[in-house]
């Protein structure tokens, strides 16, 4: 039972070491921040009077009493202390041991032995000194508001702002009430001669520095060169000259036919486009009940974009002449296979964009001429429902065109084999043909992350036996090296 | 006998075990420690190391200082697993009935040196299993227990890979202790030549039985083991798993699977031993610190990843047990850390 004592007396004066130390370091960080706040009452010293700096005194001690007493307050478990008293003495966690398993029923014997060794142990050494003193990280910045408050303490007080907003004019300045039968004008009426001042001031401010205008060269930052329209970088930005003059930009928002049309939607190809309009306009109508003007606006956009390069100028001419002649019916039919052929135009370019495999390269290649002729004229204009995607247009195979590696004759590549006879016999083999020939039209490196993967698994799974386990790593490692 | 009696015969018994064990194997202090923590733990070792450093050799002395019968097999590829266990074979009475008798095989014997352990199948090193957990070998139906203490001694040769069988997960984790055995010194190599090229032969002494064995096993189980200590334990084993979700990167990223709870035994017995060793009644973590690359780096199975960039297991197991110490002390306020 006596060593029972010693070990609790032992704990307890180590946990109020702690209890020191948290209040030492706790007090300390209270003290900053209650100088932190003991700064108010200083910088409000005018209107809190002479009994500031006692405030702000005592706001500091208030805080550092409050951080000691908090860092008295806080608990500490037994086991922690015992933990900390082991670590200062070097008892390889005898005391905590000792501690845990001393009241415990299902003890060993060892444990009586445990708790009179470290009896013994304890008996020798002295129990101070057992938690070092930390010092809070704001105690290195304490100076500042330290020094602050000295400052504030000795300098006089600032002065305190009114309640009101601040008068700028004297009552010389205020201008007497005009008569409402005043001849005067507004627009002549005499500036008051400060707020004139004020206003040059502004202008001047705004007038930086001169320009090299059109004929200098464009520096970083410089306005000519952030402001593409020339003409009025090279002007100054004076704000007279722009009200005189009037700003390009402005002048452009009043003719908006020429304005961008922002509804319009940049990712829908042209064919797209009028066929909506189109759409838009036929709506269920029956040729007669269609508006001219409208049919008439649809073709001259379409004449306008034909004019880059399309090939429906044709059409469109007859569908105006149509019009023009009250003929609505002929005219939609013109319209129709303008819109045909536009959207003919539109598949090939994005035909001509698309990657290349080696499907097309052979269509074009040997057997172009089995899509209809190789002219050029009808590869332009092959017509609607021409594309490329299997089952579409003129070829008969509903699934596309074969590539060129099934096509190739099957009996090219084989193995022949040879007898071979000796002590034992056996059979040479060898590989024939234009396999090689054939080129390969795998994506090598395009699956080399999934075939790394399976090899992985494989690995992991251990499929592979761990002899061969290093060559193959080397040889994805080498694959790796070459990508 | 007092209880400090005990302890006292367990101290000197142990030291006067790797004395005689000293007394041939130059060097390797740390190996013989971990081999007699694993004796009076009741584990199994399994010793790894080129050929040539000692391994066989260390074991034979053990055994030749333990009053306790000692088995070898040399393990091949053609082994099986009757000639470990044994068999049954067909014996004529004097009146001519015949009857099956079961001829025990080498492992009912107190030590077993298990040499070259992965150059047998899968098959017959699993014949090992049900003897190195349950401490008896099962044969045509009927359990015969093995002789008690029992205790196993493998060695393997890690780079001789040709035409081995790596131990499995399962027959690995039945082993205490991990060890590896590495190249002595120059002075150690000096003793080396010294004590093995002259005439006289030095010879061991026995110095333990049987039944001593298994008393100190006992009085290393009553040890005690303190709450933080015994916590540690498990964060280190639980840091080893990828999964978990306090894992350190170094375990996500480069281990496939952590230590199985048998990794934890290990640490504590272990523990316990080394403790006890020092004339200690408790252990510490400094005795955990000691023990965890022996009881975990069999334990831990490496990915992909970690195999292709050559990690090595036991600075792995160094990172986790930095980590599982910080973990320890994470949330604890700075004066109770």
């Amino acid at each position: 039972m006596a060593d029972a004592d010693i070990l609790e007396r032992l704990v307890a004066q180590v946990g109020w070491q702690i209890r020191r130390r948290r209040a030492e370091f706790y007090g300390l960080r209270g003290l900053f921040f209650g100088a932190i706040v003991g700064l108010v009452p200083l910088l409000l010293k005018g209107a809190a009077g002479p009994a500031a700096p006692l405030m702000a005194l005592g706001v500091v001690l208030l805080g550092a009493a409050v951080g000691a007493l908090r860092g008295l307050a806080l608990p500490i478990p037994a086991a922690d202390a015992a933990r900390l008293a082991d670590r200062a003495f070097a008892l390889q966690d005898r005391v905590a041991t000792a501690l845990e398993w001393g009241s415990r029923p299902d003890r060993s014997p060892l444990v009586d032995l445990l708790v009179a060794d470290v009896t013994a142990r304890l008996q020798d050494l002295d129990g101070r000194g057992v938690v070092l003193r930390r010092w809070p990280r704001e105690f290195r910045l304490l100076p500042i508001p330290a020094v602050l408050m000295v400052l504030l303490t000795l300098v006089p007080s600032i002065p305190f702002p009114a309640g009101r907003l601040p008068v700028f004019s004297s009552s010389d300045d205020t201008e007497p009430p005009e008569e409402r039968g005043s001849k005067v004008l507004t627009d002549e009426r005499p500036r008051v001669g400060k707020r004139e001042l004020l206003q040059r001031a502004e202008i001047m401010e705004r007038n930086l520095s001169a320009r090299g205008g059109a004929t200098g060269g464009s520096q970083p930052g410089d306005l000519a060169a952030l402001f593409k329209d020339t003409a009025l970088a090279a002007q100054r930005p004076d704000f007279q000259s722009f009200l005189k003059k009037g700003d390009e930009r402005l002048r452009m928002l009043e003719q908006v036919d020429r304005l961008p049309d922002l509804k319009r939607d940049f990712t829908q190809s042209q064919y797209k486009m009028i066929f909506q309009r189109r759409k838009e306009l036929f709506g269920g109508l029956r040729p007669d009940q269609i508006s001219p003007q409208r049919l008439r606006e649809l073709l001259e956009e379409m004449q306008r974009m034909g004019r880059k390069g399309g090939n429906w100028g044709g059409d469109i001419g007859e569908g105006m002449e149509a019009l023009d002649s009250g003929q609505s019916d002929r005219a939609m039919e013109a319209m129709e296979r303008a819109l045909s052929k536009m959207r003919a135009m539109e598949e090939r370019g994005r035909d001509g964009r698309g990657l290349r495999g080696g499907r097309e390269d052979g269509r074009r290649g040997g057997r172009g001429g089995d899509r209809g002729g190789s002219g050029s004229d009808m590869d332009a204009d092959f017509g609607e429902g021409e594309g490329l995607l299997p089952g579409k247009g003129r070829n008969p195979n509903p699934k596309g065109d074969a590539t060129e590696r099934l096509r190739a004759n099957p009996f090219d590549a084989g193995v022949e084999g040879e007898a071979r006879s000796g002590r034992k016999e056996g059979y040479d083999t060898n590989l024939l043909g234009k396999g090689t020939n054939v080129p390969s039209r795998l994506q090598y490196m395009g699956v080399f992350g999934q075939y790394r993967k399976m090899m992985e698994e494989a690995m992991a799974r251990e499929q592979v036996p761990r002899d061969y386990q290093s060559q193959v790593k080397e040889y994805f490692e080498s694959l790796e090296d070459r990508r | 006998m007092t209880n400090a009696e005990r302890v006292q015969e367990f101290v000197e018994a142990f030291g006067s075990l790797k004395g005689e064990v000293g007394k041939i194997i130059v060097g390797y202090e740390e190996v013989v420690t971990d081999v007699l923590v694993g004796l009076f733990a009741g584990g199994h070792v399994l010793l790894e190391g080129v050929p040539g450093l000692g391994k066989t050799l260390l074991i034979k002395t053990l055994a030749a200082g333990l009053e306790l019968s000692f088995s070898r097999i040399q393990f091949t590829p053609d082994l099986m697993p009757a000639d470990i266990i044994g068999t049954n074979i067909i014996l004529e009475d004097p009146e001519g009935r015949r009857h099956f008798q079961f001829q025990k095989g080498p492992i009912f014997g107190h030590i077993l040196l298990a040499d070259e352990v992965n150059r047998a199948t899968p098959k017959t090193q699993s014949a090992l299993l049900e003897g190195m957990q349950e401490g008896s070998a099962t044969v045509s139906g009927i359990s015969h227990p093995l002789p008690s203490p029992f205790f196993v001694l493998a060695t393997q040769n890690p780079i001789e890979m040709e035409g081995t069988y790596p131990l499995p997960e399962a027959q690995l984790d039945r082993f205490l202790f991990k060890l590896r055995v590495t190249y002595p010194g120059l002075e150690e190599l000096n003793e080396i030549i010294d004590r093995t090229t002259r005439a006289r032969e030095t010879e061991v002494r026995r110095v333990m039985t049987g039944p001593e064995v298994l008393r100190f096993r006992e009085l290393v189980r009553e040890v005690p083991i303190a709450a933080h200590v015994r916590e540690l334990a498990s964060l280190i084993v639980m840091a080893t798993h990828p999964q978990w979700e306090h894992a350190p990167d170094v375990t996500r990223r480069f281990v496939r699977y952590g230590s199985s709870p048998r990794g934890a035994q290990a640490l504590v017995l272990g523990g316990k031993v080394r403790a006890l060793a020092q004339g200690r009644y408790n252990v510490s973590v400094e005795d955990l610190r000691a023990v965890t690359r022996a009881a975990l780096r069999h334990r831990i199975i490496l990915n992909f990843e970690g195999e292709a960039e050559g990690v090595d297991v036991d600075s792995l197991i160094g990172d986790v047990l930095e980590q599982a110490e910080a973990m320890s002390h994470r949330g604890k306020e700075v004066f109770l850390r």
